[in-house]
């Protein structure tokens, strides 16, 4: 098909970019992995595999677990906010609709840290809070902190694929599902769910996977309980200089994600062929 | 989409996304509250004042740096949608050995955790000797930001069908001619939108740019976590502020652009490839 | 679809790095032992690079030079000694950093810094004569001493009564929960190693396993880990806090209730350090790096960047009366001489006790 062969020069410019650029780095990030450091901090290549045995330590696997449930956790809390917004907005919204999908991409581009430490002024021991309720409340520093300040940050990558999947749909379908089920809730569950579930999936996997290596959030907000996979990552290149161990967890979170994200597409693919 | 005929009203619903406005947006009016406080105080609004934004734009090393963050987004702008548009007609008209890998390759930056992706691509440039400066940042950005415009402007190619394409070329326009003028003037809403997006991320990154960035100027959130760990100052505030304007104003173009520009569409719309209703 | 042709993608991608690799070890940006030995003319050749801590210099401090000089000073930042070796790394052309003292005796032995004479500058004799011999710069030939910190405890007077003057405080004083520990491994270890009674910089075996069981059993008191010591404390967030002096001096200057901020040096130990001007081998303006430096060795800018900053700066008259006015309600944070003869300095750990020192550190964090 000719306007096969005219289309496909197109793909030329954006692999090469993303090759050399995007594909080549994570390929030294990989051949880092195995290095070593000398004795002044610098970068050594070598033939190293114990980088990999030393990921693999169990004293490093609560803070997996741990970097793993705080993204579920949050991806749980995405949901359970995110989608009646979604709803409403998709459903009631009308002529504001788009105003309001804005409004909730707006404080996204207010910078992280500034609105965290917004959070941290406003819940402090002596802030704003605590002032107005006359307490004194430990909000920051604690494990819900963290997901707090994680569920911020990733809402707007759930709401988006939500709201998305919703406004496709057709409101005959609810209707006759009203009409079927009765309920509001048995309509969801067997009219409106199954049919945004793609809408769900996206925004799953848009939150929990930058999640898992989320390191901003556990160091601002956490307690001394909330190391997770990303503060171990950026110790060993800040403090530790030790480039290779870092580069190895890299590795290994990346294979990790990797996994996900490939049984998504699968999932996606699949119903792409289906509809 | 209209609300289907026999539905209660959403009063559950309405005031649970009320509440979540409030949640969200409580924040930013702290911080664009006292970035107009007359004194230091992060607790007590003691009087309106405008001396932080002085201090802000009267320092020139901050300047600078606003400069760098705005020179460096529209470069990514312009250089992401220009290969992510090409990128997603390529991907949705043609289909080649390599599309399947080329496609997994072009989502992976979007779930690539970003000291990840900062980490990589310092390693990158000073493996092959680049000196580090303002355009390692832009490449650094342009990279992540290609994956964004390449799914937006790809939902709406697919939403788009071939057949006013297929049309175009039996009455005799060549392929280049029809790219030209068929196909690129409708998804042209996507681009848009999605340029804006580039922009705004760029504008706001923080972990890519604080691993490429060179000697002076760097960019504004590099500037402000530097800072940042300081204490928080209302000038930090005040830039926070200036940046939120910025930003509601490139999606109230994002909105606005399509509908001025005769689309029956605005850019939201757009952006989640839906056709003009 | 998506099967093979992502495995061969990724081993092509493998490849291609290893293939790179193979292309040369990382450049460690060192010169050569005769350029850095190399006279530096005292005269302005070009705009200033500088390359610092953030908020570590008065803006009127460089701003003043740039007027007397008629240049312009290009500023960026640091967060973390770390991030500044990679980027000096990266081949980045600085002409003044600010390394702290053990970062300058490594750069020093890779041929990093050039040689300054400071006999040449004025005002150079107002230097404290500890300088001279510092243990991380012989015959201090290649840096110059920029600012001293002592690390302690930061408390709430108002809120804990019961300080005793001791590292324990940091899990027996009664601050309601609300201590925190500086998020950085080595004043973490160094700090466990003088409660235990070892040398600050002790890294064998016994010494890191005792500290390993000090922390974790002082972890669970914590109510995190920061270094954000000055957000914690004006928050409200932190009763105790282990910060640096200097700190102290700019939560006091952030606060309404001054009085109540005060600093604790501990009688285990006092880990002392400075942080140090030094000109790098690549820098292309070192004569105007060189004029910077003999800028704030001048009494009256030392002084006014020390009542900024919040830290003491060793030189006599100007800058050490302008810190003394600066705490004179309490004495206890400034840094004196003898505190720097007598309190204990970090020093630069080789590769393998650093290892050993980061590996505990991190898995008292991970547990």
């Amino acid at each position: 098909m000719s306007q096969g062969r005219f289309a496909a020069g197109f793909l030329v410019p954006g692999a090469l970019w993303l090759v050399l650029l995007f594909a080549v780095p994570l390929g030294i990030v990989l051949a880092i992995s195995f290095g070593t450091t000398d004795d002044l901090g610098n970068t050594l290549y070598g033939w190293y595999p114990e980088n990999y045995e030393q990921v693999f330590d169990p004293v490093f696997l609560p803070v997996l677990a741990r970097s793993v449930g705080f993204a579920l956790a949050t991806v749980a809390l995405c949901l359970l906010i995110g989608y009646p917004v979604a709803y409403y907005i998709a459903i009631f919204g009308g002529r504001w609709k788009h105003v309001l999908v804005a409004m909730v991409v707006l404080p996204f581009f207010v910078n992280y840290l500034v609105r965290t430490y917004a959070w941290i002024a406003m819940l402090g021991d002596e802030g704003v809070v605590n002032g107005a309720l006359g307490a004194d409340i430990k909000f920051i520093n604690t494990p819900w902190a963290v997901i707090g300040g994680l569920v911020y940050g990733y809402l707007v990558f759930m709401i988006l694929p939500l709201y998305a999947a919703l406004d496709r749909m057709d409101p005959a379908l609810i209707e006759a599902g009203k009409d079927l089920y009765g309920s509001p809730w048995h309509t969801f569950r067997n009219v409106t769910l199954p049919h945004t579930i793609q809408g769900v999936l996206a925004g799953t996997v848009l939150v929990f996977l930058p999640a898992v290596g989320d390191f901003v959030a556990a160091q601002l907000l956490g307690g001394p309980d909330s190391y997770m996979v990303g503060n171990l990552i950026q110790q060993q290149f800040f403090a530790a200089e030790n480039w290779p161990f870092g580069a190895a967890l890299t590795t290994v979170l990346m294979a990790f994600l990797f996994v996900w994200m490939v049984l998504y597409l699968r999932s996606a693919a699949r119903e792409a062929t289906a509809e | 989409m209209k609300p289907p005929k026999d539905f209660d009203r959403p009063r559950f619903l309405k005031a649970f996304t009320a509440l979540f406005f409030v949640f969200l947006f409580a924040p930013i009016v702290l911080v664009v509250l006292f970035s107009f406080n007359s004194s230091k105080s992060l607790q007590n609004f003691d009087g309106f004042s405008l001396r932080w934004y002085e201090q802000f734009f009267g320092s020139e090393s901050l300047r600078d740096s606003l400069a760098a963050s705005v020179q460096i987004a529209l470069v990514t702008m312009v250089v992401a949608t220009i290969i992510g548009t090409l990128l997603a007609y390529g991907l949705v008209r043609s289909r080649t050995r390599w599309s399947g890998g080329l496609n997994v390759l072009m989502l992976v930056p979007l779930v690539t955790p970003e000291i990840v992706a900062g980490v990589s691509a310092l390693l990158v440039f000073t493996q092959v000797g680049l000196q580090l400066s303002l355009t390692t940042i832009i490449l650094g950005h342009i990279t992540f930001s290609i994956s964004y415009v390449t799914v937006v402007v790809r939902a709406r190619l697919a939403a788009l069908g071939l057949d006013v394409e297929e049309a175009a070329m039996d009455l005799g326009a060549t392929r280049l001619d029809t790219f030209r003028l068929i196909t690129l003037p409708a998804v042209w809403p996507a681009i848009l939108a999605s340029g804006l997006l580039v922009f705004a991320l760029s504008f706001d990154d923080f972990v890519m740019s604080f691993f490429t960035t060179g000697e002076s100027p760097q960019p504004l959130p590099v500037r402000i976590w530097s800072a940042i760990r300081f204490g928080v100052t209302p000038t930090i505030n005040a830039i926070g502020t200036f940046m939120l304007a910025v930003s509601v104003l490139t999606i109230g173009l994002a909105i606005a652009l399509p509908r001025l520009l005769g689309r029956r569409e605005s850019g939201v719309g757009v952006l989640f490839g839906r056709e003009a209703a | 679809m998506i099967d093979a042709r992502i495995d061969r993608r990724g081993l092509l991608v493998a490849g291609a790095g290893l293939a790179l690799a193979g292309c040369g070890v990382n450049d460690s940006g060192g010169g050569s032992k005769e350029e850095t030995e190399k006279p530096i003319p005292k005269k302005v050749d070009g705009d200033l690079v500088y390359f610092n801590w953030s908020e570590y210099m008065d803006p009127a401090v460089i701003k003043g030079f740039e007027k007397e000089y008629g240049v312009k000073v290009r500023q960026s930042y640091f967060d973390s000694m770390s991030a500044m070796m990679s980027k000096l790394r990266s081949g980045i052309a600085y002409d003044v950093i600010f390394p702290t003292a053990e970062y300058a005796q490594r750069l020093i032995q890779g041929n990093q810094l050039r040689k300054i004479d400071r006999g040449r500058l004025k005002n150079a004799d107002l230097v404290y004569s500890t300088f001279d011999k510092p243990w991380y710069d012989d015959g201090s030939e290649h840096t110059t001493p920029y600012t001293m910190y002592a690390t302690g405890l930061g408390y709430r007077a108002d809120n804990v009564p019961d300080m005793s003057g001791s590292w324990r405080d940091l899990g027996e004083a009664d601050s309601g929960g609300k201590t925190f520990l500086l998020d950085d491994f080595q004043e973490g270890i160094g700090m466990a190693n003088q409660v235990n009674g070892h040398d600050l910089n002790a890294a064998d075996d016994d010494a890191l396993s005792e500290a390993k069981d000090y922390l974790l059993e002082l972890k669970p008191k914590l109510r995190g880990f920061s270094s954000d010591t000055i957000t914690t404390m004006t928050s409200g967030n932190a009763n105790i806090q282990h910060l640096w002096n200097g700190d102290i001096v700019n939560i006091r200057n952030q606060v309404d209730n001054p009085e109540n901020f005060k600093f604790q040096k501990c009688k285990e130990g006092i880990p002392v350090g400075s942080d140090t001007l030094a000109i790098p081998v690549k820098a292309k303006h070192p004569g105007t790096a060189l004029l910077f430096i003999e800028w704030l060795l001048r009494p009256e800018i030392a002084a006014q960047n020390v009542a900024w900053i919040g830290y003491p700066m060793p030189y006599e008259s100007g800058a050490t009366e302008s810190f003394e006015s600066l705490v004179k309600d309490d004495p206890s944070i400034n840094v004196t001489v003898d505190d720097l003869e007598n309190g204990e300095q970090f020093e630069n750990l080789g590769r393998d006790d650093r290892r050993a020192w980061d590996r505990t550190w991190t898995e008292v964090k991970a547990s």
